[in-house]
């Protein structure tokens, strides 16, 4: 893979954890409890992470990149439908701005940003007959890469355990005020 | 719902960095029909828009 192409999708996983990570910090740090549409643009990320991931440990593939794009549409649809929920002149939307904007409103940028990132992406990826049989075989991955690998995991993992905390096993309230499993102890 | 969601997805990473690559990508699939499934059920509120 060329070493430009193989350093963005590095550079997307690391984003992708880093923005994360963030959300987590302000989850627990500020207590802003995420609503279901917010979980589902945390689902989003880490699905286009994982597309960033495919690339990484199998080498630059078109089917990879439609992962992340499929991935980044369906979290514009959620913070789509998240900005125009909050559209109306008067309304204080969803939880407290950060420079200016709203998370969600942050979200769209960052997904916006994420399919220009993978069409720049696409068009710097060779077709030389080597990338081609990549793909076919897991590739060695380097420590900054398996880095980015399992920090992914980890903050997905982490989701996984917080969303359970916070919504249970089936569905969130619109505007949760507590975490579903401690009221239950 | 979404716990379930990020399980797989983690799931499905912890497959693709063993090397299996076809199983990740089912994996991925499900999650990403289950995560429309779940934004479609969660539109239901009427947009406040008019024109």
């Amino acid at each position: 893979m060329v070493p430009l192409v193989r350093f963005g999708n590095w550079l997307g996983a690391m984003a992708v954890a880093g923005v994360l990570a963030v959300a987590f910090m302000m989850q627990f740090v500020q207590h802003e409890l995420p609503c279901p549409l917010c979980m589902l643009q945390r689902v989003a990320f880490v699905l286009c992470g994982f597309g960033f991931l495919l690339n990484l440990r199998f080498g630059s593939q078109p089917w990879h990149y439609g992962v992340t794009i499929l991935s980044a549409l369906f979290g514009l649809a959620a913070s789509g439908r998240q900005i125009l929920l909050h559209i109306v002149p008067g309304d204080k939307g969803y939880g407290p701005p950060v420079l200016g904007l709203h998370l969600y409103s942050w979200t769209f940028v960052f997904f916006v940003a994420t399919l220009l990132g993978v069409a720049l992406l696409l068009l710097l990826s060779g077709r030389e007959p080597e990338q081609r049989r990549e793909g076919r075989h897991a590739l060695p991955m380097g420590i900054l890469s398996r880095l980015a690998a399992w920090l992914l995991i980890l903050v997905t993992l982490a989701n996984a355990v917080a969303s359970f905390a916070l919504c249970g096993p089936i569905e969130c309230p619109d505007n949760p005020t507590s975490y579903w499993l401690f009221t239950r102890l | 719902m979404t716990a379930l969601i990020f399980l797989l997805v983690a799931i499905a990473m912890m497959t693709a960095l063993g090397g299996q690559r076809g199983i990740a990508g089912g994996l991925f699939g499900i999650s990403l029909i289950l995560s429309v499934v779940w934004l479609v059920h969660h539109m239901t509120d009427a947009l406040p828009l008019s024109f």
